[in-house]
């Protein structure tokens, strides 16, 4: 048994390092919100899968352009990213001023309704529209960065098999990448930076140290929502089909991994992300081998959910945040 | 007669001590205040009381026996009600209804009872109305009884808070600074009542209060903290002459 | 003029003249006409203008009770569409009890339950288990199918499953912060939902994704229960011991610990109310009357699978709590019976409607705008307009008025003497 499990890691660890840059990424998205206003923000799931969407929308039309054919592929997927974080940032900053913005006092549950309300119309409005355009909801996008590469796993060992791989693992693992070291960056070096992290520390002192705390906010949800639909693009890349109802499930599970890397802590984020793909990408590979055939891969978001639960139960700050005790 | 007894009571957040090593006795029927600057760590000695913190070291005993590790409920039922220094009201319930649930822990009733309204629930229910009635009475808040908390001015805030805690019948009531926020006249009629409510709920009272002329008045026994630490301890006369107190305020400023 | 106005609508007379003769044209109009909806619904409002009106309580549940015992069956049978009426209350009917339940959870105790169909499942699979030859797969004895009398022990049984698996979800849960609760109970909700699709393997429990059929119908004094005009008076039944347990419970010492921890925790610990307690029992007793209309609805059914108990049903019956109003029980009946009608009636009508407007031409609407495909859009845009504008709902909760001359009579003995000691003067008794 063990041998099996080891020859299909290779390919577990690609599948899972892809997947879980796509729940860092999204997850930087949650952990800066709710850092900054401890607000779960749903709808951040529904950013994403508007990103996918306006993604492949720019794909399709740039590519049916007959001269665009001439750009090489990696100009064309950053001008596409460029175009799509910029528009998803957009509607995350609207997003914060038309839901959440005149709640920020009203109990804690209302704006988690709002945040609801607005994932639904944000799907229905991306169905819709894909509808009208398409005639179906599920879109495939044009086949981009699509050579196999072969990784010859098994040269380092026989106990491996080969894994296989599309270019465009490299490409979602680079880009996320840099859209994280650049975060790290941003949050760490600059002055906006500071000031964020100021808002997140003590909104009512920042304020007094004149910091502009909506325009923090502002900030905060269009780089969050950038991201997100930046890695929509590259989940459209990556797996081709998108539906309207990508969002819901893998928000959800983006939000597990911030808050398995500790929520509020943007690298806990990145951390938390990797390790729920990894971990999801090997139960799925292994739950039914492991379990003798009981529990198959269709299991694997119930193992997401384990996961928090765990967490939530025993280190509820997680992996990298600080405890903290409620000021009575 | 003592019914709380603190022994070297230490909590630390971190690195940061909150209190240090702190020991005193609270007598029966005694008024007690504690005072100190701010961040003396007062409040945070009223939640180690309360079960709210547990203390990094130390012992609380309630009539002899230690109520360390109890969760604030439990404190609770045995005897120790409080209220809070940023109100803490149950906003969108009635004025009255706060005080119902003061006496959540003497209702006897249970879900059997509620879902067939059994005329022992019945009966229960209607004799806590008319008790939470009489301590609103009491209060003056009885022409207020069916307004939502949140629509009250803050004094009359702070009054029902204290009204809710002694719903609870408790035999320590933990009053954090009481007379914050109130004006003149409000503190005087307040003064009055902790005075008197004393004997007549028998109930002995510690209070956190910064009003120096309200403690001086009400209180029979004195304990100051600063950083922390106890540093002094006695009765009004002996504290308002203690140098390290004054040193505490830096100078008698705070002190007529 | 208006205020004239005002004051003859206020006159209680007058008002039981208009609505009764508002009953009458509407029962009319439903008992006479083939298919007529509107004179259906509009039937079905006359109990919320009943709320409205200034009568005794009294008057206006023996009102309600013959109104919905008596003459909504009864005009609602003269034409062929029948059943479908029938079909239509009873689905409302098992919607306000969930919402109802789920009105514990959120409105009063203030946890925000987004998995809350899991119990609904737990329910009308405990009942379709033991009703299909299903329960032989696992059980070394017995006889499977039981029969049509055990549904009525079934709807015991199902409330108390589905309080179990309440306990069981809230142990773990209730001990997380406030703001992870929705996240993880919506992750419950899913695990539930995973686990009834996948249990058909190692051992054949719920049949999988296949879902179970023939789920044998209730039974009693010989009779079959089959159509919706009888699971209409069976919904009706369990919904008013429904309603009545939730009245009773909003203003009891239950009621008011629920609202204590959701207006304040460390108050209300302070004030000796246990928070996990408490919390777990308002998950169990919303659960349990979620059970119940579980074990209804797969009888109703007669076939049950996953699909019926998706995250989006959950959201609905989130949607018809938030827009009838957290914590009132008038206002969640009311959003629970305007969200089944908009859902079952509303815009199917609405759809077909427009699709013969297309047919014949005479406009021109894309297939992807469908009213019945928006229910999304609707219930999106329904959650956040009255999150910003109505965060109290169309009926707000209210707090229970108290009588001060009821208070104020005889007193208790041991509070007796207090009057006169405001006066003793004080020396401090020192011990």
């Amino acid at each position: 048994m063990l041998q099996e499990v080891l020859q299909s890691l290779p390919q577990v660890l690609v599948d899972g390092l892809t997947l879980g840059a796509v729940y860092a990424v999204v997850a930087l998205g949650y952990t800066m919100v709710y850092g900054i206003l401890q607000l779960i923000n749903f709808a951040h799931g529904e950013v994403f899968m508007s990103g996918a969407f306006i993604g492949t929308a720019f794909f399709i039309l740039i590519m049916g352009m007959g001269w665009a054919a001439e750009i090489p592929q990696f100009i064309l997927l950053i001008i596409v990213l460029v175009l799509t974080a910029s528009i998803t940032g957009l509607v995350g900053v609207g997003l914060e001023r038309v839901a959440y913005r005149p709640l920020r006092n009203a109990p804690r549950l209302i704006p988690l309704i709002t945040a609801i309300g607005i994932s639904f119309i944000l799907q229905d409005v991306v169905r819709f529209i894909a509808e009208l355009f398409n005639g179906n909801y599920i879109v495939t996008g044009p086949s981009l960065f699509s050579e196999q590469i072969t990784l010859k796993a098994s040269s380092i060992s026989s106990i491996f098999f080969d894994a296989r791989i599309k270019t465009s693992f490299l490409i979602v693992l680079g880009v996320a990448i840099v859209l994280m070291v650049a975060l790290d960056y941003f949050v760490n070096k600059t002055k906006w930076g500071t000031a964020m992290r100021a808002v997140a520390l003590d909104r009512e002192t920042a304020s007094l140290m004149s910091i502009n705390v909506n325009k923090v906010i502002s900030i905060t949800f269009f780089i969050g929502s950038a991201l997100g639909g930046a890695t929509g693009v590259l989940f459209a890349v990556q797996y081709g089909t998108i539906d309207p109802y990508i969002g819901f499930i893998l928000g959800l599970k983006a939000f597990i991994a911030a808050v398995l890397g500790g929520i509020g802590n943007i690298r806990g984020a990145m951390l938390g992300g990797m390790l729920l793909g990894l971990m999801e990408m090997f139960a799925s590979a292994n739950l039914s081998l492991l379990t003798g055939g009981v529990f198959g891969a269709e299991y694997k978001d119930v193992f997401a959910f384990a996961i928090l639960i765990l967490v939530l139960i025993f280190k509820p700050e997680g992996l990298l945040g600080k405890p903290t005790a409620e000021k009575v | 007669m003592t019914i709380l007894e603190v022994n070297s009571l230490t909590k630390q957040f971190g690195g940061l001590t909150a209190n240090k090593d702190i020991t005193m006795t609270v007598e029966e029927g005694k008024i007690t205040a504690v005072i100190g600057p701010n961040g003396a760590g007062k409040t945070t000695f009223f939640n180690m009381i309360t079960g709210v913190y547990q203390p990094t070291s130390g012992d609380i005993k309630l009539d002899g026996k230690s109520i360390v590790g109890l969760k604030p409920d439990e404190v609770a039922k045995k005897g120790i009600s409080r209220t809070f220094q940023n109100i803490r009201l149950f906003g969108e319930m009635s004025v009255i209804e706060n005080v119902l649930v003061g006496m959540h822990t003497h209702l006897k009733t249970n879900l059997l009872g509620i879902l067939l309204n059994l005329p022992f629930t019945k009966k229960e229910e209607a004799s806590a109305e008319k008790e939470a009635y009489r301590l609103l009475e009491y209060f003056e808040l009885d022409h207020l009884l069916n307004e939502k908390a949140n629509n009250l001015s803050y004094g009359a805030q702070r009054k029902l808070e204290i009204a809710r805690a002694l719903a609870t019948k408790p035999k320590l009531l933990l009053l954090d600074e009481p007379a914050a926020g109130m004006n003149p006249k409000e503190t005087r009629e307040l003064t009055e009542v902790i005075k008197r409510m004393g004997q007549e709920f028998n109930v002995t009272v510690i209070l956190i209060e910064h009003d120096m002329k309200l403690v001086m008045e009400i209180s029979e026994h004195i304990v100051v903290l600063d950083h922390g630490e106890k540093i002094a301890e006695g009765n009004p006369e002996e504290i308002r002459t203690n140098p390290k107190v004054i040193e505490a305020y830096l100078g008698s400023a705070a002190v007529h | 003029m208006k205020a004239k106005l005002a004051s003859y609508f206020s006159n209680k007379w007058l008002q039981v003249i208009l609505f009764s003769l508002f009953i009458i044209v509407t029962s009319a109009a439903l008992y006479f006409s083939q298919k007529s909806v509107v004179s259906f619904l509009l039937l079905l409002s006359s109990l919320l203008i009943l709320h409205y009106m200034s009568l005794k309580n009294v008057t206006k549940w023996i009102t309600a009770l013959g109104l919905l015992f008596i003459l909504i069956p009864f005009a609602s049978s003269g034409g062929p569409a029948f059943q479908s009426y029938m079909e239509v209350a009873t689905m409302v009917g098992i919607y306000i009890s969930m919402a109802l339940g789920l009105n514990i959870v959120v409105g009063m105790a203030g946890l925000l339950d987004l998995g809350f169909v899991a119990f609904f499942a737990v329910g009308a699979y405990s009942y379709s288990i033991f009703a299909t030859k299903q329960a032989s797969n696992f059980m070394p004895f017995g006889n499977f199918p039981l029969g049509g009398e055990s549904f009525w022990g079934f709807l015991i049984i199902g409330g108390i499953m589905a309080a179990i698996a309440g306990v069981l979800i809230g142990v773990p849960v209730l001990r997380v912060k406030g703001d992870y609760l929705a996240i993880v109970t919506l992750g419950f909700g899913e695990i539930i939902r995973i686990i009834f699709n996948n249990a058909d393997r190692p051992i054949n429990i719920t049949n999988g994704a296949m879902g179970i059929a023939s789920v044998t119908p209730p039974e009693i004094f010989g009779i079959t229960l089959s159509f919706p005009n009888q699971f209409y008076f069976v919904t009706l039944f369990i919904l008013m011991f429904t309603i009545f347990a939730v009245l009773r419970l909003e203003h009891s010492k239950l009621g008011r610990s629920w609202k204590a921890v959701r207006e304040n925790e460390i108050a209300a610990q302070a004030m000796g109310i246990p928070l996990v307690k408490t919390k777990l029992l308002a998950f169990a007793l919303g659960a349990s009357f979620s059970g119940i209309m579980g074990v209804v609805f797969a009888a109703k059914q007669a076939f049950i699978d996953p699909t019926s108990f998706t995250l989006m049903e959950s959201f609905t019956i989130l949607v018809m709590v938030v827009l009838g109003g957290m914590g009132s029980v008038p206002g969640v009946i009311l959003g629970a019976a305007v969200i089944t009608i908009l859902n079952l009636q509303v815009l199917t009508e609405l759809t077909n409607w427009l699709n013969q407007l297309s047919l014949s031409g005479a406009l021109s609407i894309p297939d992807a705008l469908s009213p019945a495909k928006m229910q999304k859009f609707i219930f999106g845009a329904l959650l956040v307009v009255f999150a910003l504008y109505r965060p109290k709902g169309l009926i707000p909760a209210k707090n229970k008025i108290f009588d001060v001359k009821k208070l104020k009579d005889h007193r208790p003995d041991h509070l007796n003497n207090d009057t006169e000691k405001d006066s003793v003067p004080i020396d401090k008794v020192q011990v």
